[in-house]
């Protein structure tokens, strides 16, 4: 059974001022997951997001959205952005009217569906991101965290199979980022939506997210589970990254202190409980 | 103008179906201007203030303040047709010679400048309690519904949402212009103020790109639709709206009867 919703193949995009973006990328995006795509700044990660709706189109190689090739008609590109919905990272080049409600509705009108479906969804929309008391604010008079919040329900009222993120904790306050990240688990585990994020904050990676792919100079160098792909410290220091905080403490804690400690570890909650471990035995002995 | 904006926002009428506001303050507007009568201007003010202040919630202070604005412009306006010039200081209720002539207000000037001020301050108020009470996204929806073109509604909604984007880039921009003293001397402040208008267009292209692609993803297809919001809407704001303003044409015709015109 073929699992990835969305896949490429080899996509190769280059910009029309010569400007070489992606050199061949191949990745499967597995569906139903939270899937994030780690790269310094200019790694080409917004330019494969764009290629994933069909914004731009692949110099060479292929998008395939379940299975399937994507169709560059112009019915084949409206039915593929009504499943594939881009949240992206500016909110102010998002929204473009100045009623909260309005912006959200924008989108679902486009599918033509009948009015009361249309009122349905915002509403919806509004109630699962929590942004049901800024519907009557105007949008110059938000906070960058709700505009941020609004982009996304304006995505969401959609109802895409996948929700596309292009850096959705940039910007953000800690409280925001912790927020938003756990409203896309939940988006995710409730609705069954794929969502894929671009980010370069490392410390949410090992925590919110199921698999990893690493971008560096339009290639992509590094893919798994986020523990498998944070063992590969060699290659993530090499390409301008680092590692998440607790990983790069067990791994001082571990090879300069030599603590018997496990130096895959990326989260709080596993250090913890590695380390009362080694309370535990450091008592018996 | 941002405060404005506000004031609409939280107006307590502002859930009232914006047609119904637009239809009573137009007709208003109408009338003020027709009736050229004092007593009428004054009513309009009135009604107009006390609708915004007491229905909509406007604080009184700024509403006079508001009227402050185009005063200035009103008072120069109407001194030039206030001040006479004549050859005979009896015309005159007041007046000085001027190079073998009389400069001076006449009775009939004064009455005639004082009726404009009012009826120009009326017509002012009955735009106030528009902008007071209705914010801009209401009155384009109202706009579309009377068929206005949507390409001009589209850019109106575009450049309203903008607006206030490009005052904070350009508010940024100054900022970050002012800390290393692009604005310390006259020839700085020239070049800074170039700098930020090149920038600010720059700026506003690249937005307008970005804008483009954002819409795109969500279906944009040459066209902006939204869901209109559900307004409070019944006939009696309609019948009000009609009532006042018969009962104001009816007191200009009794005026104009009993004076026969004159006053």
């Amino acid at each position: 059974m073929n699992e990835n919703i969305l896949e490429t193949k080899d996509l190769h995009y280059i910009y029309a001022d010569g400007a070489v973006a992606l050199k061949g990328i191949s990745i499967g995006i597995k569906k139903g997951k939270c899937t994030a795509v780690l790269g310094a700044n200019g790694a080409g990660k917004s330019t494969m997001f764009l290629n994933f709706n069909g914004i731009y189109r692949p110099s060479s190689g292929q998008v395939l959205f379940n299975g399937k090739p994507i169709d560059y008609s112009r019915k084949g590109l409206k039915e593929l952005r009504r499943k594939i919905g881009m949240v992206f990272q500016d909110p102010d080049n998002q929204l473009f009217s100045a009623s909260v409600f309005q912006d959200i509705s924008f989108g679902v009108v486009n599918m033509k569906l009948p009015e009361k479906e249309c009122r349905r969804r915002v509403d919806n929309a509004m109630e699962q991101i929590g942004i049901t008391h800024l519907r009557d604010k105007p949008t110059h008079s938000l906070s960058f965290g709700q505009k941020k919040r609004v982009a996304i329900a304006g995505v969401l009222a959609m109802e895409p199979e996948v929700l596309v993120l292009d850096e959705p904790t940039a910007g953000l306050d800690p409280i925001g980022v912790s927020e938003l990240m756990k409203m896309l688990r939940q988006i995710q585990t409730t609705l069954g939506i794929t969502v894929v994020i671009s980010t370069h904050d490392i410390d949410i990676v090992p925590l919110y997210c199921d698999y990893v792919f690493v971008m560096y100079h339009g290639m992509m160098v590094l893919e798994g589970t986020p523990k498998q792909v944070f063992t590969q410290k060699e290659t993530i220091r090499d390409i301008n990254l680092r590692l998440p905080r607790i990983g790069h403490l067990m791994e001082i804690l571990k090879y300069k202190d030599d603590f018997d400690l496990d130096d895959s570890i990326n989260t709080i909650s596993e250090a913890r409980i590695a380390l009362k471990d080694w309370k535990a035995r450091y008592l018996k002995r | 103008m941002i405060s404005i904006d506000k004031y609409a926002y939280n107006s307590r009428l502002r859930r009232r179906d914006p047609m119904q506001k637009l239809v009573f303050a137009m007709m208003t507007l109408s009338v003020c201007i027709w009736a050229e009568k004092i007593i009428i201007s004054i009513a309009v003010i009135f009604i107009m203030g006390g609708m915004t202040v007491l229905k909509g919630g406007t604080p009184f202070p700024f509403f006079l303040r508001l009227l402050l604005v185009p005063m200035i412009f009103l008072l120069v306006g109407v001194f030039t047709i206030a001040v006479n010039i004549c050859e005979n200081q009896e015309m005159l209720l007041w007046a000085i010679p001027f190079a073998g002539k009389w400069i001076g207000f006449s009775d009939a000037s004064l009455v005639k400048s004082l009726k404009l001020f009012l009826r120009a301050l009326g017509a002012v108020s009955c735009l106030y309690f528009l902008s007071l009470n209705t914010p801009m996204v209401d009155l384009l929806a109202a706009f579309r519904r009377l068929g206005m073109p949507k390409v001009f509604v589209e850019l109106m909604e575009l450049v309203y949402r903008f607006i206030f984007s490009l005052m904070e880039t350009a508010d940024t921009i100054y900022n970050a212009q002012n800390c290393r003293l692009g604005y310390s001397s006259l020839c700085s402040s020239y070049r800074s103020l170039a700098i930020m208008a090149s920038m600010l267009f720059i700026k506003s292209y690249k937005q307008s790109k970005a804008l483009y692609t954002a819409l795109e993803a969500r279906g944009y297809e040459g066209e902006i639709n939204v869901l209109e919001e559900a307004y409070e809407s019944h006939w009696g704001w309609y019948i009000m709206a009609v009532a006042v303003n018969a009962l104001l044409v009816l007191f200009v015709i009794a005026l104009k009867s009993i004076t026969g015109g004159l006053s």
